[in-house]
């Protein structure tokens, strides 16, 4: 029960400071279940992380409801998924009832970007952090240059830019997977 | 009661087609609740989504609350809310369920084998998403670049590292 109470906590801080996307809860989420609590290793988390990106609802739900189920059954994934719905929730109840122009405030504003500033130092500092742990053979090199062009210059959806990134994988896996030995 | 069951599914639905980040499920929202049921008036519609942007939590949750709250009050959000979450779950639960089945499958892991660069990429276009809508001026970037330095330094607390960043725009952000 103490195990499913801190995923209901965890999950409820990275619910609280998941601001500017579902992609800003990444680092908190990486921080939280890979170096603190050690519940996944690195690869277990991006693999979850692609999973949840390419099946249906947002990213946060997608992560409780995994990293919940795999530590505490039923009941972890249920309060996983409660802890990062309440903040949501609860600001937004806030907000509908006593504080309409909460966000029109200017300091309230700054505040915000204050935040989202740090997540993009975050996030930039995670990117780099996982780029560098990764076996970076040609493979990867050439999948990564590839998914770049997919987003910014074919404007594709970030969906099938892993589908195509996982059939390339199936494709070619096979002369690059030996490489790989400490992923798997 | 129908309200109630009709917030429901219609956000059940959303939660369906909704992938990845939120953002995506805004103009289905539109359509749902603007122009075919007619349930908000689209300067609402609006005024949600421009604080759904900047308040913490996924899109997709604080929509499904506001909409459930303007139409039904505190129980309207919380059906809105579980229409929104539950497909989420219900796949997720089965997927984490037959997990260890396939994590040995050899396609899987060469399927997994081509995705790992492509969240490399994700990752940078969600800093470019970010910085395209939310930063105005120089200030921003400064902020960030500092924030990016202490993270490298000291990666112990982020939660505190973020509300520093928060307390620090209140007072250099213009």
């Amino acid at each position: 029960m103490k195990k499913n109470l801190r995923l209901l906590y965890d999950f409820f801080i990275i619910g609280l400071f998941t601001i500017g996307g579902g992609y800003a809860m990444i680092p908190l989420m990486r921080q939280t279940f890979v170096n603190t609590r050690k519940y996944l290793t690195e690869d277990e988390f991006l693999e979850m992380l692609a999973i949840s990106q390419i099946t249906p609802g947002p990213i946060a739900i997608n992560m409780a409801t995994f990293i919940g189920y795999r530590e505490g059954g039923l009941l972890g994934s249920s309060l996983a998924t409660l802890g990062v719905v309440l903040p949501s929730f609860i600001i937004i109840l806030l907000i509908s009832m006593f504080f309409t122009n909460l966000t029109q405030i200017p300091q309230v504003q700054k505040f915000f970007i204050g935040i989202l500033t740090g997540v993009v130092g975050e996030i930039t500092y995670i990117t780099f952090d996982i780029f560098k742990k990764a076996n970076k053979d040609i493979f990867y090199i050439a999948l990564l240059l590839l998914s770049l062009v997919e987003l910014f210059i074919l404007k594709i959806n970030p969906i099938y830019v892993i589908l195509i990134g996982g059939a390339l994988g199936i494709i070619f896996g096979k002369f690059f997977e030996d490489n790989n030995g400490a992923s798997s | 009661m129908v309200l109630l069951l009709r917030l429901f599914i219609e956000f059940f639905k959303i939660g369906i087609v909704t992938f990845g980040g939120g953002q995506a499920m805004l103009p289905l929202l539109q359509h749902s609740f603007v122009t075919e049921l007619h349930w908000i008036t689209q300067e609402r519609f609006l005024y949600f989504v421009s604080v759904a942007e900047v308040t913490p939590g996924p899109v997709a949750l604080n929509m499904s609350t506001f909409i459930g709250y303007e139409l039904s009050g505190v129980i309207g959000s919380a059906f809105a809310t579980l229409g929104v979450v539950m497909p989420s779950f219900l796949v997720i639960l089965a997927v984490a369920h037959f997990e260890k089945k396939f994590k040995e499958n050899v396609i899987y892991k060469r399927f997994m084998l081509g995705v790992k660069p492509v969240i490399i990429a994700l990752l940078i276009n969600a800093i470019y998403l970010i910085v395209n809508r939310g930063f105005v001026g120089f200030i921003p970037y400064i902020m960030a670049i500092v924030s990016l330095a202490v993270f490298i330094l000291y990666k112990k607390s982020p939660v505190l590292i973020l509300l520093i960043a928060g307390v620090i725009g209140v007072f250099v952000l213009r």
